[in-house]
């Protein structure tokens, strides 16, 4: 078969019946599936594959895992709920009411911080934004699992006691 | 006329300009500046506004000097750029850089200027600052914070030439030199919170607005302070479905740059918890809520032409729906039996500025369409003459005073279109949900007889329903002519109503409003 204006062989499906079978493509491919299973049961520390949840990948210091906010040393929330985080957030995950604090020289802090976890997207531009060092995403936490939607929005006290594992 | 060189650019201006005006004519922009206000006098105090003038020695401020003949300007050179740099250092070095927690963020003076101006390293530490007074109440609508202010004593200024009431001065001197109110003085007038709009850092902020939401989250509209018959243009800010506050809009034939505190407050009554958001039937003594599908039914079966012995609106309702509603009860009741309110009430006292004693938005349009006013006493009389008694009442709140209630209560259909579960939506059989003037379009007639638009801004309440809608929905039903479907017929139909010149577009006014008559003109809240 050819295609008229074409170059010569461009678009000729004519093909032998090996070609057409590729019974040397699948024998090559299925010789590279031995190897690695020879390999791997010669060699089992060598494995890529872990075995989890009774083993754990070790993440970078940098990784960007769930949120945590920081406290003062008097054990306070040190954000002063100016929503830089939540102006900055791409994903909109984020929600802070304002209220007065009793002493003038904090004079404002989060009555209420709540982050959709299911709305996140861990770019970590609220860390970036916050001028208090407030939020941090350096807990390392990556496995966020919940049984309804409810439970991924977290409030202040869960985001600053931040101590639990994955389930929420 | 005056002809001089700014920035190598030749422009001729009238003899007796300000060479800051003539420097914004060519800059295109304002040159920096704090202290400097279009309404009120010249202090020349916060040195920003510094040019280069061929010929003399040192840098002079180009608000106070007034142009020459011949003048050579610069604005932009490196020299001057210097200067205000270091004067911005100056205003900064005592300056708390709180911004994170300042309400003024994002509409700063001093923000916008350092962007321009900053010199981003700052000689002082944040640790070697001085110190001074923070969360100070200075007044009911007021906060103070003494380390952010710039002493460009606009505040004061305002409160000595345009409230003439003098609570603000300046204290101390030098580097301890504060803003204040004399002790056992407040900020108390009811213009204080204009003082928050011109400050231009975030020395002065609004106790109402205090951390409610930053600034840059909110959506200006443009609309009208429904708060008395001046019609203050007005900026409502809102943000998802709720009002945060209202700033006034400039309008030099209204209300200038300024509105007073109690009109700023006017918008909580659009939270208000007692908003109804559902059709409601009295069945055995109490309401229920319904649908609009069953409220139709009701309405239709009650409001039969010639069925209703007394109508009422009032002055709070725009000018579409005077008009609608007007038409709708002369088919409902003979033309004695229409009226646009009761007499005396939500009369007040005016002030010298803008506050007028008419405390509603919109009674010139009731003289207009000829509505007249009942005497409570009358309305009394009225209602108690009959059992069979059906009223219908249009917005307001008649029954808040007693007599009127008790001889509401004794008549036996009272519809009611409100917005409000008040004492009369507690009396009435049916209760039709409708919206206030935050949540729909319109035009208030203010004292002068000006016609002023007002723009939606956020959502009507769940069921709620736009008045005009339900107007024009009755009035089709019960006439059976063509429906009017949208608002700039009705405006239309308001025109021809009203008649107007037909050549007058009540869609299309121009931003400052529209007195259609010179006759009708009066002032409205005095002088200004």
């Amino acid at each position: 078969m050819s295609f008229k204006g074409l170059p010569e062989g461009v678009g000729d499906r004519t093909q032998s019946f090996r070609d057409a079978g590729y019974f040397w493509e699948i024998l090559r491919g299925l010789g590279i599936t031995m190897k690695h299973l020879v390999r791997n049961l010669r060699h089992t520390d060598e494995m890529p594959t872990m075995q989890y949840p009774e083993e754990k990948r070790v993440y970078s210091e940098r990784f960007r895992g769930r949120h945590r906010l920081t406290q003062r040393e008097d054990g306070s929330v040190r954000c002063v709920a100016c929503q830089m985080c939540s102006t900055v957030c791409p994903a909109d995950c984020i929600e802070i009411e304002a209220a007065e604090h009793p002493d003038p020289s904090i004079e404002k802090y989060p009555e209420s911080f709540t982050i959709d976890l299911l709305r996140c997207v861990y770019c970590g531009l609220c860390e970036e934004a916050c001028p208090c060092d407030a939020i941090r995403m350096d807990t390392g936490i990556y496995e966020i699992a919940a049984d309804s939607r409810e439970k991924f929005v977290v409030d202040k006290d869960f985001l600053l006691n931040n101590d639990t594992d994955g389930t929420l | 006329m005056v002809k001089l060189t700014i920035d190598s650019q030749q422009i001729e201006v009238p003899d007796g300009t300000r060479l800051f005006d003539a420097c914004a004519q060519v800059r295109g922009e304002a040159l920096p500046h704090f202290c400097y206000h279009p309404d009120l006098s010249i202090a020349g105090v916060c040195r920003l506004c510094q040019v280069e003038i061929e010929g003399m020695p040192k840098l002079t401020i180009a608000r106070n000097t007034i142009v020459r003949d011949e003048m050579v300007v610069f604005t932009r050179n490196d020299r001057v750029k210097r200067a205000v740099q270091q004067v911005l250092e100056l205003h900064l070095i005592n300056h708390p850089v709180d911004c994170p927690i300042c309400d003024q963020a994002g509409e700063c003076g001093l923000q916008d200027q350092y962007m321009e101006y900053g010199l981003y390293e700052s000689a002082v530490g944040v640790a070697d600052k001085v110190n001074k007074r923070k969360v100070e109440v200075i007044g009911p609508q007021v906060i103070l914070d003494q380390e952010r202010c710039v002493l460009c004593t606009r505040c004061v200024r305002f409160c000595n030439e345009v409230t003439k009431t003098g609570e603000l001065g300046i204290f101390y001197r030098g580097d301890r030199a504060e803003i204040g109110t004399p002790p056992g003085v407040e900020l108390a007038n009811n213009y204080s919170l204009n003082t928050v709009d011109i400050c231009p850092v975030g020395a002065l902020t609004s106790r109402d607005f205090r951390f409610q939401k930053r600034v840059w989250m909110l959506h200006g509209t443009a609309s009208v302070c429904p708060g008395c018959a001046t019609g203050c243009n007005v900026r409502i800010d809102h943000e998802g479905d709720r009002i945060y506050r209202l700033k006034p809009r400039f309008n030099p034939e209204v209300n200038g740059r300024w509105m007073c505190d109690r009109g700023r407050l006017e918008y909580k009554a659009v939270h208000d918890e007692k908003r109804l958001s559902e059709p409601l039937i009295r069945r055995s003594g109490g309401l229920e809520a319904i649908t609009w599908q069953q409220m139709w039914r009701e309405l239709t079966g009650l409001l039969k032409p010639g069925g209703v012995s007394l109508a009422l609106t009032n002055p709070h309702q725009s000018l579409e729906e005077l008009v609608l509603f007007r038409r709708l009860a002369l088919q409902l009741a003979g033309e004695s039996q229409v009226f646009g309110s009761i007499a005396g009430t939500e009369i007040g006292e005016a002030d010298d500025l803008l506050l007028a004693a008419d405390r509603t938005p919109n009674r010139r349009a009731l003289s207009w369409l000829e509505l007249p006013e009942i005497e409570s006493a009358d309305l009394v009389a009225r209602s108690a003459d009959a059992h069979r008694q059906r009223i219908l009442i249009y917005g307001g709140d008649p029954a808040a005073d007693d007599t009127v209630a008790a001889a509401l209560r004794n008549c036996a259909q009272l519809v009611y279109f409100g917005t409000h579960r008040n004492a009369t939506a507690e009396l009435a059989t049916l209760v039709v949900p409708l919206s206030m003037w935050a949540e729909k379009d319109g035009l208030f007639v203010n004292g002068q007889g000006r016609i002023q638009r007002f723009a939606r801004a956020v959502a009507r309440p769940r069921h709620a329903r736009e008045d005009w809608r339900l107007l024009a929905d009755l009035l089709a039903h019960l006439t059976g002519e063509q429906k009017l479907v949208s608002l700039t017929e009705v405006r239309r139909f308001a025109a021809a109503e009203l008649a107007l010149a037909g050549s007058l577009d009540l869609s299309t006014l121009p931003a400052t409003g529209l007195v259609p008559d010179a006759t009708e003109q009066a002032p409205a809240g005095g002088e200004r």
